[in-house]
């Protein structure tokens, strides 16, 4: 029992500070980054015209502490919206599109079209959903300058 | 169309709460939830097994006893056939022998005795050492038979059943409650202070009318108070807590009851107890 308690508690405190962390990263990217759009267009409409396309994919895989393990063990009680899980999700989509915008920023895109988003979960599904969970966000899009 | 950079929207997609109070939130209702499940399970648990008939009780008693070790060498039918003796003449008159009753010692470091549903009552071989008398003897004994006649195994195992399923819904039991796990804290089966004293308020009972007198008797209860914290004893008293209240209460029902408290004490027979 005591050994559970400080378990949640590592997970509780490391997890908040590493994930407000991520967050103050994030938005500090997210800002530097503003200036070059990204649109989600492009598969079926023609792209804007463009001398060249080159495809940038940014990919990142966050993991959940045992303090939201637990907290999700609980919901999956009752039932309800995984609150605690919402934020690994938002940082992995943001982390990604700025992994995948920055390599594109790099090589000079003026815009990211055909933006796409795709989640994996990575775990022990098998095992009675125990052990790891974490989850891989890919962005893919097309950058043309 | 010109592109202008907007303000980027804060937690769009993440719930303003926080995770403190969603969690507290959560785990009060899980608790909430689980302890009415618990405690009305269990009122069904207790209702059931004083269903249960005996031969039912026996299989179950079977089938738990194949996975406790008992040893039963040739050193030990002495003793056993000594036990057994005494826990005969412990029995009230009007006891109920639909349910024979049996006692295995086991090896163990740690004093202590428990009974489990058909009857099996397991005494530890410290226990057996530890004892200094035979009313000390006799009333741990006939503490397990008044647990025995008030059936209280059968409702702990029904109690320990529900609380596995709900540690195992929760994700932190073992996974799966099988009959293992159970017997695993078999020795150990928790019974509420309720069952505890009115199971010594029986064996208090049967030791009066056995030997007229209740001397000696709570010995194993005053010895713990003078004895090292580290010692077999303490053990015995780990799962069957509370020492100094149960004295002190089963000494007050001894008054009211005018049971006498004093008296010859029977020694342990030296050829069975060397």
């Amino acid at each position: 029992m005591i050994e559970f308690i400080i378990l949640l508690a590592v997970g509780y405190f490391v997890g908040s500070v590493l994930e407000k962390k991520h967050y103050k990263d994030i938005k500090k990217r997210e800002r530097k980054t503003i200036h070059v759009p990204i649109i989600s267009f492009g598969a079926k409409q023609a792209i804007p015209e463009a001398n060249e396309a080159a495809l940038f994919a940014g990919s990142v895989v966050v993991s959940a502490d045992y303090f939201k393990m637990f907290a999700s063990s609980l919901r999956n009680l009752v039932g309800g919206n995984v609150v605690v899980y919402e934020s690994i999700l938002d940082r992995g989509r943001r982390e990604a599109i700025l992994r995948m915008k920055e390599q594109a920023i790099a090589w000079g895109a003026t815009q990211v079209v055909n933006v796409r988003l795709e989640t994996a979960s990575i775990g022990n599904q098998a095992s009675g959903g125990k052990g790891l969970f974490a989850v891989e966000v890919i962005a893919y899009g097309t950058g043309i300058r | 169309m010109v592109y202008k950079p907007k303000e980027i929207p804060e937690d769009v997609n993440v719930t303003p709460i926080h995770p403190l109070v969603n969690f507290a939130n959560l785990l009060g209702t899980v608790v909430v939830f689980s302890a009415m499940v618990y405690l009305g399970l269990g009122v069904v648990a207790t209702q059931l097994v004083t269903r249960i008939s005996p031969e039912m009780e026996m299989k179950i008693g079977k089938q738990l006893l194949s996975s406790v070790k008992t040893t039963s060498t040739e050193s030990q039918s002495e003793k056993l056939q000594y036990l057994e003796n005494l826990l005969t003449s412990l029995q009230a008159p009007d006891f109920n022998t639909a349910i024979p009753l049996t006692i295995h010692i086991q090896k163990s470091e740690i004093a202590n005795a428990a009974i489990i549903p058909g009857g099996h009552i397991l005494v530890t071989t410290a226990l057996l050492e530890e004892a200094e008398s035979e009313n000390e003897l006799a009333f741990v004994l006939a503490h397990e038979l008044g647990h025995h006649v008030a059936r209280d195994p059968l409702k702990g195992f029904g109690r320990s059943l529900v609380f596995l399923t709900v540690a195992s819904a929760l994700g932190m039991g073992t996974g799966n409650a099988d009959i293992v796990t159970l017997t695993g804290s078999l020795t150990n089966l928790h019974y509420s202070r309720q069952q505890e004293s009115a199971a010594d308020v029986y064996a208090l009972e049967a030791i009066v009318r056995l030997y007229g007198h209740g001397d000696s008797s709570l010995d194993f209860f005053e010895r713990i108070k003078t004895k090292d914290k580290r010692s077999k004893l303490s053990s015995y008293f780990s799962t069957h807590p509370l020492t100094q209240e149960r004295v002190i209460y089963l000494r007050q029902v001894a008054t009211e009851k005018g049971w006498q408290m004093r008296g010859e004490v029977t020694d342990l027979p030296d050829r069975v107890f060397d």
